[in-house]
């Protein structure tokens, strides 16, 4: 096990490995995203109560919880970079940052388009999900601000790290905090019945292929982001010399 | 309190030479401040100058003015500490002293919170002591005076100690002034939440008591927890 896990802090290894993962995960995200897509827009019957708005849900929900992922994900590198001191760790975290900004703000945009058809607004404070979303999203600007701001990668990566994973602690606290302040501050949401709203087992299918398809594309992208990072960082590096030569 | 808590680890000779360290440290810390006293100075004039900008631009009305007054108080002093924690480590930053308390045999720990002490002391307390008044020039009902104080005085040594983190992360900047504000801003949220609400609390009905248990323990757990992530940043920032 110890052995697999020293291998995999080698970016040689990694690039090689996920060059032959690729073709299969990008084809499965291909598969799903275009099934959940097709299915979810086009054919889904619409909801009894919201009407076909019901649909952006689908993408919604998938990419909502697929951007809480992200801390976690970030705090554990985070943690294996200073501890191990593995390079690659801190190549995936440093993508993931700002990937995992940009899933926050499509999961506040797509909540946003849902909610201005079935709220009849686009921004409700009362909504803990809304707000805690939105600190979640300041704070993984504030790490992607962190790293461009530090020039020596080397303490840019245990900085963040430290960061990643001090914020993955706040991001858990801030979201209980606001669940109480509107639980205690108005005991009356009129907003919380969406996510009970009894939809048939296709709804929950489609959505299910959709967070499929949503991880998928998390990987990849991470993955991608993560083999430029491998060859910037390790440019002076033989095997990657002449992986540019042959190519 | 924290005597108390050095003095009782203090059995052995190299504890207690921990606490005479912390003690100087703190000492060293807070004749700096008084003698370089526009550090002190400005930070408490920025919180009085913003509490007054609130009823020029929003309305002078008194009614209006006391729905606001306590998350104007909190929000002022939120912006009060973060930036008068910019000077928290930077000058021992530049003239290397910083470097010699790190490589002192105590445990940063205790050297970093007696840091985050003096610095509370010094932009934190003044702070809390300048409130009421505000409040009254807010017109904050007078039956939330005691639990505005209250909050602000458990509050604000929270937000020095989770800006410390920040601050020790980017110590090594040239201009970091806004870089601070997006780290440390967000994670201040849930002082804000409970400090705003207890006070809300004690003017309508229900009691504060609720909220301020649930500051404490977050006091409680960041004076254990944020020293030990502000050391571990120190020590990157400075490798």
């Amino acid at each position: 096990m110890w052995l697999w896990f020293s291998k995999l802090g080698s970016p040689k290894w990694f690039y090689e490995l996920s060059g032959k993962w690729l073709p299969w995960l990008v084809g499965a995200m291909i598969i799903s995203m275009t099934v959940a897509v097709v299915w979810a827009l086009l054919y889904l019957p619409p909801d009894y109560q919201q009407g076909y708005t019901s649909r952006i849900l689908v993408v919604h929900v998938a990419v909502a919880g697929t951007s809480l992922a992200f801390f976690p994900l970030m705090a554990v590198a985070g943690t294996i970079t200073l501890v191990w001191k593995m390079k690659l760790a801190d190549m995936v975290a440093k993508n993931a940052a700002a990937l995992g900004a940009w899933f926050s703000f499509i999961t506040l945009a797509t909540g946003s388009l849902w909610g201005s058809v079935m709220w009849g607004t686009w921004w409700e404070w009362t909504d803990a999900r809304l707000v805690s979303m939105l600190f979640q999203f300041f704070l993984l600007l504030g790490v992607v601000s962190l790293r461009s701001a530090l020039e020596d990668p080397d303490k840019a990566a245990k900085a963040c790290a430290l960061l990643s994973i001090v914020g993955c602690i706040n991001v858990v606290i801030i979201k209980y905090s606001v669940e109480w302040w509107n639980v205690l501050h108005q005991p009356s949401s009129p907003l919380s019945v969406n996510s009970d709203s009894p939809n048939g087992p296709e709804f929950w299918i489609a959505t299910i292929i959709m967070v499929l398809a949503v991880y998928l594309f998390l990987s990849i992208s991470l993955i991608l982001a993560t083999r430029n990072e491998i060859l910037q960082r390790e440019r002076r590096a033989q095997w990657v010399q002449e992986l540019v030569r042959n190519s | 309190m924290f005597w108390t808590l050095v003095k009782l680890m203090s059995t052995d000779m190299s504890r207690s030479s921990t606490s005479v360290a912390f003690r100087s440290t703190l000492k060293r810390d807070l004749l700096i401040a008084f003698k370089k006293k526009n550090d002190i100075a400005n930070p408490f004039m920025f919180f009085i100058i913003v509490v007054s900008l609130f009823p020029i631009a929003i309305t002078p009305d008194g009614d209006r003015l006391a729905e606001i007054a306590a998350g104007v108080v909190w929000i002022s002093v939120l912006l009060a500490s973060m930036l008068s924690m910019d000077n928290l480590y930077r000058s021992d930053y530049e003239d290397g002293s910083l470097e010699q308390l790190l490589l002192s045999p105590h445990p940063l720990f205790f050297m970093v919170l007696s840091k985050n002490i003096s610095h509370w002391l010094v932009s934190g307390l003044p702070v809390v002591v300048a409130a009421p008044l505000l409040a009254y020039m807010l017109s904050l009902p007078q039956e939330a005076y005691l639990t505005l104080i209250a909050s602000l005085l458990i509050g604000t040594p929270i937000l020095s100690l989770i800006g410390s983190i920040a601050v020790a992360l980017t110590v090594g900047l040239g201009s970091r002034g806004l870089i601070l504000a997006v780290i440390t801003l967000p994670m201040s949220v849930p002082v804000l939440i409970f400090g705003t609400l207890a006070v809300e609390a004690s003017v309508g009905v229900g009691s504060p008591a609720g909220y301020l248990a649930l500051m404490l323990a977050m006091l409680a757990a960041s004076l254990s927890l944020a020293p030990l992530a502000s050391a571990a940043a120190l020590r990157i920032s400075i490798s």
